[in-house]
């Protein structure tokens, strides 16, 4: 099973660990060129996606829960793979992931947020940058920062693809992904758990 | 001329086309900063007596104006449903449209319960009533940064008891 996600073996552990706690405003890395060993785009071609739409985003994803065996199984295995590493890289044990894919479109966005909700027992989020036949304009992950009087934009990172972002889930952890305005953004997204 | 939408969540929930004229707003505004409830500026406002005669004729309530302020929303801007506040008794809540022109997109929507009952386009001009509660809040969307160069969403929103 490890063949897909195994660069994530090989990684300097100890520079992505001072990378995570040095990071503002709040814990997360950035890792680029993390390539797959399979075609994630044409495996999610099986897979039903949906419009999904509230106040506070719009955008194409699977379900919750893969419909796909081939889904599934790649989510087993990006948990598999990656919670033991980023468990010693982060300080935070996790040992299973769940995932759903996204396309935002022309006129998608995910507005400013948090991902902690008590219960759910999210600990670190992951979005993971797929190749797409047309790269998105905007479609940033942008972070800020809290203060009680106003929230600040602290960092955009760009969704380039084959990067990896994790980053901690708190009440602080306030994060947005900015309008996509041209292009088709798809990604990889979801959280681990202990 | 009242347009009555039927709309299931509230016992009064209704757009008035054309009620008001598309006057400039010389408010002072103060853009709001808490980007996990919303995005926007606001002002105090005056309110015109013919809205609250309008209201009151429209649900046939004696009304008087509790609050008052206008909203302006640009490209990128927009009010959560979180950000919103629960009413235990029933108010009305209107809503005049004072935008230089249509964005679109641009809506009101009000909920009960978490589910969309009625939808308030941008139309500048209409004033929207709607009877509010302990189950209806209110949200209004993002406004897309596709929209035309100098698209400015202004709302003057008018809660009456």
């Amino acid at each position: 099973m490890a063949r897909v996600f195994d660069r994530a073996l090989s990684w300097d552990e100890a520079a992505l660990a001072a990378a995570w706690r040095a990071a503002e405003p709040f814990p997360h890395v950035v890792i680029d060129d993390f390539v797959a060993g399979v075609d994630l785009v044409e495996l999610l071609e099986v897979e039903p996606v949906e419009q999904y739409q509230a106040d506070i985003y719009i955008f194409d994803a699977t379900a919750p829960e893969p419909a796909s065996a081939e889904l599934r199984e790649l989510r087993a295995e990006w948990a598999a793979t990656l919670s033991p590493v980023l468990s010693r890289v982060t300080g935070v044990a996790v040992t299973r992931a769940d995932m759903r894919a996204f396309a935002y479109r022309p006129g998608h966005y995910l507005l400013p947020h948090a991902d902690h909700q008590d219960g759910l027992a999210r600990e670190l989020a992951f979005a993971y940058y797929l190749p797409t036949p047309e790269p998105p304009r905007g479609g940033e992950l942008e972070l800020f920062r809290v203060t009680p009087d106003a929230t600040e934009s602290a960092r955009v990172i760009a969704p380039l693809p084959h990067r990896l972002v994790v980053f901690d889930v708190s009440d602080v952890s306030l994060h947005q992904v900015r309008e996509v305005l041209g292009g088709l953004r798809l990604s990889l997204a979801g959280w681990f758990y202990p | 001329m009242v347009l009555s939408v039927i709309a299931i969540g509230a016992r009064t929930a209704v757009i008035v086309p054309d009620a008001i004229e598309r006057v400039p707003i010389a408010a002072q505004f103060t853009r709001y900063a808490l980007l996990d409830r919303g995005s926007y500026e606001h002002a105090a406002a005056e309110v015109p007596a013919r809205l609250v005669a309008l209201a009151s004729e429209v649900t046939g309530r004696a009304l008087a104006v509790t609050e008052a302020r206008v909203l302006r929303l640009v490209p990128g801007d927009y009010l959560l449903a979180h950000h919103d506040r629960v009413h235990e008794d029933l108010p009305i809540e209107l809503i005049a449209d004072l935008s230089p022109a249509p964005v679109a997109g641009a809506e009101v929507h009000y909920r009960r319960r978490g589910q969309v009952f009625f939808r308030v386009p941008c139309t500048p001009g209409a004033v929207s009533i709607v009877e509010r509660g302990p189950t209806v809040t209110c949200n209004h969307t993002y406004v897309s940064k596709l929209s035309p160069p100098g698209a400015e969403v202004v709302r003057l929103v008018v809660l009456l008891r």
